[in-house]
């Protein structure tokens, strides 16, 4: 027991009180166990890993535990079937034409065979481990209670365990007769946790001190964001060899930390926005970066990743359809009482003033704005559109094909019905900085003629 | 305490064995506390009808955990020993139950099972209920006598049972059982109080209204009981008198100790949970081994305090400060009064708070108003450990959390940055969830104090 401690200590390092907390509770094969225990922790805590990296060593027949993920079996025939293939040791293959065990649809079933499998293996336990067990809740009221008491139910040695990032007080079935689990938690790692972690994947060539500075620095950037061991790993991944390139091409040396990272600096920002929120993919960071040399302005580099993710922002589409789009945002986001303030020509032009707005008890939080995109008719909007275009329109446009291939790219929603022919409501599927870019490509002050915008 | 005497692993083995075996309740306790009286109406029922044929019913109710189903148990081993000779007459037992038989079709074929039937009975189940058990129960009639031999039927979760269309089971089993044609006894276990209410009028007057209750244990001694009863070891778990002597005394002064009798009391007030106990106190045998042959009152310690956490700030006591900020903006909007705000309103209040104290900010520590898209991803965390959830009004279908996440198939619905919320922590846990935390700058400690 105490070797596969080690084994496991070593692997995941920083779980060692989960996995010694884990194999206290299993015990010898033969001991007896808590019918249910309940796994939980933030995402990227290592808690499928540790447990699966547990009972691969711990039973090393497999054939006394079934691992299910919740979210692959998503009706209940599916995840009985796996249970009782796993335990029989039967696997679905070409000889037996792929079949199952045994067909089982329904919970007596179920509970039938098991007894009729287990029932002279009375004195080891069996276990089923279910991975994002949160999905079991929609599967069926008694479903989760019907696993949990399945000791009872058959006479034989058997534990649950679930393991999610959902806590358990959200699990328990409203009837109530479900167990109460044995917790065990799964921490967030600590910073010289995660640090001891990364620094397992340093490049075979590199100094690990060298690289274990780097990645204090990265992660004293980072991590007041974000606190989740797999991105950090993939950020250390991705800007290590921007890092160190100015090594190989023999710009700086390795002591001249401040040098370096001054040299990074740019990359650092685009980062963390563009590559932790995978607006650009891995490879097309590894493919388009410039590389560094000192001769490089800043900027450019800047200028040579933003481009990266040139395809999402300026939307393509002809001038009129423009304009269309901008007609449909102002429908959205203005009071219909102030379009003739805003919108109609001549003598009142010169009453179009931004107006102080009231401040209300909320702190101005029920602004348009914040509450997001009215549905307006499409009369409104082409009343709207005719106003804001300062030439007069060529008759070959036509605006209501327009409007159509709008709602087909999603940039507007249809919000009545689908048949009706006549008095279209719609509503605006842009935010405001996509708008801002098109207005901007278009010429056209937006900002005038927006209400109450912080 | 130094073990006075030398214990064999195998000692040690039987005696974790034992106890963990009681202690999760995989092997009854030797004796039940305070349950004489249902224990003894149980048994009488089930004699008379194995006895003397007779049909009778009735409903033993009971919070859970009070101990139902280990009554039935302990009576039906009890007829078990008593009618196995060969003059004694034969019976036979059913159990179904409301987790596991969801509908009347699937409970009479596993009857049928249970009996021991084995001819096929296709072509009778498809036909009325009624006509199909009464076939079924014919079909035990042994040879040599004309007489049907008594069934004793146990219902687990009577009140699923209930819940089945025209509960034409009970209806059934009522029926046969008060009819007195062939003898059955019928016992419905159940935790529900009101569950005469869910019986149909004609299920009803066919039952025979004989109520026996199951109590929850009335005493903090007769709590301390039970688990004193669970831990103790005696020579018939296989170990010596010496060693079953000093392991039953250090097991008095673990349960006398602080955290276990503080605990104790606290279970006791909130809901006798005798299973919760008996979970806990496991932790005291687990490190069981012959250089630590006596239950351990450290570990033990350990995990009363463990469950005494709220696992819903163990999981957020280390988010990271973005998240951190947007929980206490949510906490600010809804002191300010509004019920309801998504993730733009949120975010909105988070920014003026920031450029608010700018000055503070840019003094006090590197800390920058993150753009809008990496907000979101932050909120997006928070919404999948379900501590941010749909906003919905009374009476409205539970929504998952992938109603916020997901993209929407449906023209209707809103963009996923305008999708109402409300947070599921109470300002009193965002403000000890920002206490504990050293490493958050001073600013966003005082804001969360508000």
């Amino acid at each position: 027991m105490s070797s596969l401690l080690a084994i496991l200590s070593e692997q995941y390092p920083g779980r060692e009180d989960q996995a010694s907390q884990l194999l206290s509770l299993l015990g010898e094969p033969t001991d007896p166990t808590p019918p249910f225990i309940f796994v939980y922790g933030p995402s990227a805590t290592g808690k499928t890993s540790v447990i699966r990296s547990l009972f691969t060593h711990y039973d090393q027949s497999g054939q006394r535990y079934a691992y299910i993920n919740g979210v692959e079996c998503f009706t209940p025939r599916l995840l009985f079937e796996r249970v009782l293939n796993a335990w029989a040791g039967h696997v679905p293959s070409l000889d037996n034409k792929f079949a199952n065990y045994t067909r089982c649809e329904n919970t007596v079933e179920f509970v039938n065979n098991v007894h009729d499998l287990l029932h002279d293996k009375q004195d080891q336990t069996h276990y089923i481990i279910i991975d994002q067990a949160e999905r079991l809740r929609d599967r069926g009221p008694m479903l989760l209670t019907m696993l949990l008491r399945l000791s009872e139910l058959t006479n034989a040695s058997i534990c649950t365990v679930l393991v999610s990032n959902v806590v358990w007080d959200k699990f328990r079935p409203r009837h109530g007769g479900a167990l109460e689990p044995t917790l065990v938690f799964f921490s967030n790692y600590t910073k010289q946790q995660i640090l001891s972690i990364i620094e397992k994947d340093c490049p075979k060539d590199e100094p690990p001190k060298f690289f274990l500075t780097f990645v204090d620095a990265i992660y004293e950037v980072f991590h007041r964001n974000c606190v989740d061991l797999d991105e950090l790993r993939h950020l250390v991944t991705m800007l290590y060899p921007k890092f160190v390139q100015p090594v190989y091409e023999k710009q700086a040396n390795r002591s001249e930390f401040t040098r370096l990272f001054k040299l990074c600096q740019p990359y650092f920002s685009a980062a963390s926005e563009r590559l932790y929120l995978r607006e650009i993919s891995t490879s097309e960071w590894q493919k388009y970066s410039t590389e560094v040399t000192t001769e490089t302005a800043p900027e450019d580099v800047t200028q040579s990743i933003y481009q990266m993710a040139e395809s999402g922002d300026g939307l393509d589409l002809p001038y009129y359809t423009k304009f269309l789009l901008i007609a449909a945002f102002l429908a959205s986001y203005n009071p219909s009482r102030l379009d003739a303030q805003y919108f109609s020509r001549g003598k009142t032009q010169a009453k179009r003033r931004a107006k102080a707005v009231a401040q209300d008890a909320t702190g101005g939080k029920d602004r348009q704005q914040l509450l997001g995109p009215k549905s307006f008719n499409i009369e409104r909007m082409l009343a709207i559109f005719y106003s804001i275009i300062v030439e007069p329109v060529d008759s070959s446009v036509d605006v209501q094909i327009q409007i159509a291939s709008l709602v087909t790219l999603r940039l507007l929603t249809k919000t009545s019905a689908g048949d009706r022919l006549d008095g279209i409501k719609c509503k605006c599927n842009v935010s405001l900085e996509t708008i801002r870019t098109i207005a901007h490509s278009v010429r056209f002050e937006i900002d005038r003629y927006l209400y109450n915008f912080a | 305490m130094p073990a006075r005497h030398k214990v064999s692993q195998s000692e040690v083995q039987s005696a974790k064995q034992a106890v963990l075996k009681r202690l999760y309740g995989r092997a009854a306790l030797p004796e039940l506390v305070s349950l004489d009286d249902p224990l003894s109406a149980v048994y009488a029922l089930l004699n008379q009808t194995v006895s003397s044929n007779e049909g009778n019913s009735a409903l033993v109710l009971g919070p859970r955990g009070s101990g139902k189903s280990a009554i039935i148990d302990r009576c039906l081993d009890r007829l078990q020993a008593e009618h196995n000779t060969a003059s004694s007459p034969k019976y036979h037992t059913v159990r179904l139950n409301g987790f596991v038989h969801t509908n009347d079709r699937l409970a009479l074929r596993d009857i049928a099972r249970q009996l021991l039937i084995t001819q096929d009975l296709e072509h009778v189940l498809v036909g009325s209920f009624a006509d199909a058990f009464t076939y079924i129960l014919n079909l035990l009639r042994s040879d040599e006598k004309e007489v049907v031999p008594p069934v004793l039927f146990i219902l687990d979760e009577f009140d699923l049972l209930a819940q089945h269309p025209k509960q034409s089971l009970l209806y059934t089993l009522f029926d046969i059982a008060q009819s007195q044609q062939t003898p059955i006894a019928v016992i419905g276990l159940t935790a529900r109080i009101d569950v005469m209410d869910l019986l149909e009028k004609r299920v009803k007057s066919r039952f025979s209204h004989r109520q026996i209750y199951v109590r929850s244990v009335q005493t903090l001694d007769q709590f301390k009981c039970i688990a004193q009863l669970a831990l103790h070891i005696s020579t018939d778990d296989g170990v010596s008198a010496n060693y079953a002597d000093e392991f039953n005394q250090q097991v008095d002064e673990l349960l006398a100790s602080d955290a276990v009798a503080g605990y104790m009391e606290y279970l006791f007030d909130f809901g006798k949970d005798t299973r919760q106990l008996l979970q806990t106190l496991a932790s005291s045998v687990l490190q069981l081994s012959v250089d630590l042959p006596h239950p351990q009152q450290s570990p033990t310690a350990a995990c009363v305090e463990r469950e005494m956490q709220s696992a819903k700030l163990q999981v957020l006591a280390n988010v990271s400060v973005l998240e951190l900020c947007l929980i206490i903006a949510m906490k600010s909007l809804v002191q300010v009064g509004s019920t309801k705000y998504n993730f733009e309103m949120v975010y909105d209040e988070y920014k003026t708070f920031m450029s608010r104290h700018m000055m503070a900010v840019a003094a006090g520590g590197a800390m920058k108003i993150y753009k809008k898209p990496v907000a979101l991803k932050a909120f997006e965390t928070l919404i999948e450990l379900e501590i941010v959830r749909p906003f919905t009004t009374e009476g409205g279908a539970a929504f998952g959390r992938n109603d916020l996440l997901a993209g929407t198939a449906a023209g209707n619905r809103v963009p996923k940055e305008y999708r109402m919320v409300q947070l599921m922590l109470e300002p009193g846990q965002v403000m000890e969830l920002a206490a504990d935390r050293p490493d958050i700058p001073a600013v966003i400690r005082r804001w969360a104090q508000q």
